[in-house]
């Protein structure tokens, strides 16, 4: 009987309190929903730069060089040679007078600069865009070689034909595809750091807390209802996001949605309790602009969000790796560009983990309501 | 049932820098409306805060409405209204909903119409929070304060940076709320306001109650309840000579001579004649009650304002 009774009053209880969170949770949605300029911003933002970014890098062919031609007075032989054969290359070749050629070099908007002489050619190149240059002269190198061996008579030489392939990214070869994860990661960072984080040491500096610390409300179904809220505002950016890449690149996840929303859920409990952790660290929303800033854009350029590290040094990318945002967009891009599964990534997963103990550990002992 | 809404004995609360409540006592009947009252910086708010149970005191007891904190926090919260200093909401968030959503933290609660009535914010209930005047912000606020049907209402400095006509409206709500029977603490650095509202009060400064009582008797116990004013187009002028004439001290407020004394009658002769002698440019002879201005003067040395 007196269990009946125990069992029937947690019941009860639990009831009762996701009543009011329940409430607590629409109200934070109906506040939230009249911001109209914060909400679309917050929609749109991610969407805005997937379009953006994956439509200006779309183009599926390598980029080509682009190379400036001095127009000559007269056009010789061994000119025309060379500019055919540059033809074979991926060259974007684009001929000017001299006087509109100094100009553009001089502006420094030239790569590469090639002119005729009497007897030869001449050639600059810009070493503010060395690593274009560079490729670029050694091009027109092996264009001039061949135009001179063509011009001695013998047969233009077949060129070795390169195909494009993206090597573990065999489905999802495309830059929006690469982007779309990293895109989700940010989102995911952004809300842990400026809507909870941020918003927490403003309810503190405005005394909101305090307001609610006089009342009977359980303090965590306050928070709970915050924490839910902004669960489903980035679960609607996901699945925004995701329908975009769809429908516009005809990306799509390759891997199981299982195994994408396990990522995900990890991804944002370390994100959430990183915001929670250093809203404990500042008294004024101005100092946490500023704490919070100084991570997230530091964090977002160097994880991967936008590019690749591979090419970076690698004390860079050891450094990286040890903050939670890197690790989780490996593992997120293995599922959704590879449709890998989990098990090369439990390392990197364990590691945001650890994060989100740790961060989770701080604010707990550090959170203050005033 | 307890006969004390409130009782207190020694409380303590040291902050890093300032020993902010240096060990205060109170008793607070039922049905009763108490001030504190004091400067900035006296001990008011964070004396408050400890009630509410927002600050934990060093030592001290505390029994409110009966109950601990540490044995009925839960019960405690359920059963007074607070009104903070400032009352933070959202700029979006209107006065039914906030009144509607705060309702809904506590077992009983009274409809935001009924609420709204009260604090005469009926034709705002559907305004945004950031539409509202600063006195409608502060009438919200009281109203949030009443909205579980306290038997004890705390009021922080209710009227501080209101014109008068919105500390009119909202003292007549404080006085509404009083005759419904609830006991309400509130404090103030207004003495027209304490003078108005209170039926007793304790004037603390630098973290003490140096006295308490009913305004009334605060200040008959001044030896001096009476007050001659003299006063000047622009700055008073040098005093030595005037006061050493009439024999009693002079006290300049602004454009203002204070000279207090015990028999106004027999003062006022010698003083008009001392003034003509001494050929000062007074305006007007004002003599007047002393006030709790006067009281606060004479216990602390200065002024409240200052």
């Amino acid at each position: 009987m007196t269990h009946y009774f125990f069992v029937s009053s947690w019941f009860l209880f639990f009831l009762v309190v996701n009543m009011l969170l329940w409430r607590q949770f629409a109200m934070e949605w109906k506040l939230y929903a009249r911001d109209r300029a914060a909400m679309f911003w917050t929609f749109a933002f991610p969407i805005l730069m997937l379009l953006g970014f994956g439509v200006m890098f779309r183009g599926g062919d390598a980029p080509k060089l682009s190379i400036v031609w001095v127009q000559p007075v007269q056009m010789a032989p061994k000119d025309t040679a060379l500019l055919k054969t540059l033809e074979q290359f991926p060259t974007t070749l684009t001929t000017l007078s001299p006087i509109e050629a100094e100009t553009r070099w001089s502006k420094g908007n030239t790569a590469v600069q090639v002119e005729s002489t009497g007897d030869g050619f001449r050639m600059k190149v810009n070493s503010y865009l060395a690593a274009q240059g560079q490729m670029t002269a050694q091009v027109v190198q092996q264009a001039f070689l061949i135009s001179q061996s063509q011009l001695q008579g013998q047969p233009m030489p077949k060129l070795i034909p390169v195909s494009m392939e993206s090597p573990g990214h065999a489905k999802s070869a495309n830059y929006a595809a690469f982007l779309l994860p990293g895109l989700l990661g940010m989102n995911l960072m952004s809300m842990g750091l400026f809507a909870v984080g941020m918003v927490n040491v403003s309810y503190r500096e405005k005394g909101k807390f305090r307001r609610l610390a006089v009342t009977p409300l359980p303090k965590w179904i306050f928070l709970m209802g915050q924490v839910m809220h902004r669960l489903t505002v980035t679960l609607i950016q996901t699945i925004f996001l995701l329908i975009v890449g769809r429908l516009v690149f005809g990306i799509e996840n390759q891997g199981s949605y299982v195994l994408l929303s396990i990522v995900m859920v990890i991804g944002t409990a370390c994100f959430m309790a990183m915001g929670f952790a250093l809203s404990s660290f500042a008294d004024t929303s101005e100092t946490y602009a500023a704490i919070s800033n100084l991570l997230f854009f530091p964090v977002m350029f160097l994880s991967g969000v936008y590019f690749t590290l591979d090419a970076a040094p690698k004390w860079l990318q050891q450094a990286v790796i040890v903050l939670p945002l890197s690790p989780f967009l490996k593992a997120l891009r293995a599922v959704y560009n590879d449709g890998a599964a989990l098990t090369s990534h439990l390392m990197g997963l364990g590691l945001v983990m650890v994060w989100t103990v740790l961060c989770f550990g701080l604010a707990v002992k550090r959170f203050r309501w005033a | 049932m307890s006969e004390l809404a409130l009782r207190i004995r020694g409380l303590k609360k040291q902050y890093p820098n300032v020993l902010a409540v240096a060990g205060v006592d109170l008793d607070v009947k039922r049905g009763e409306v108490f001030g504190l009252l004091g400067p900035n910086g006296a001990g008011k708010t964070t004396t408050l805060e400890v009630i509410e149970g927002l600050t934990d005191p060093d030592s001290g007891e505390m029994e409110i409405l009966g109950l601990t904190w540490k044995q009925n926090a839960s019960e405690i919260r359920s059963r007074i209204g607070v009104q903070l200093q400032s009352t933070s909401l959202f700029n979006k968030i209107t006065p039914r909903e906030a009144l509607t959503l705060y309702g809904g933290y506590y077992p009983k609660a009274r409809t935001a119409d009924e609420l709204l009535e009260l604090v005469q914010l009926t034709d705002k209930a559907d305004a945004f929070h950031i539409t509202l005047s600063g006195g409608q912000m502060q009438r919200l606020a009281l109203a949030m304060a009443l909205v579980n049907d306290p038997e004890l209402v705390f009021l922080d400095e209710p009227t501080t940076g209101l014109d008068p006509q919105a500390r009119q409206s909202l003292w007549a709500v404080v006085r509404k709320i009083k005759s419904e029977g609830r006991t309400v603490i509130l404090t103030t650095h207004y003495m027209d306001e304490a003078e108005a509202l209170c039926d007793r009060l304790a004037i603390m400064d630098h973290g003490r109650v140096l006295t308490e009582g009913t305004p009334a008797e605060l200040i008959s116990q001044l030896a001096i309840p009476s007050v001659v004013e003299l006063s000047f187009e622009g700055q008073a002028p040098e005093k030595s000579a005037f006061e050493a004439r009439l024999g009693t001290g002079i006290q300049v407020r602004g454009d203002l001579w204070e000279i207090p004394t015990p028999d106004p009658k027999s003062l006022l002769p010698r003083l008009l004649e001392a003034a003509e002698t001494e050929k000062v440019p007074y305006q007007q002879v004002h003599v007047r009650r002393a006030t709790l201005e006067d009281v606060f003067l004479h216990r602390t040395g200065r002024s409240l304002r200052e």
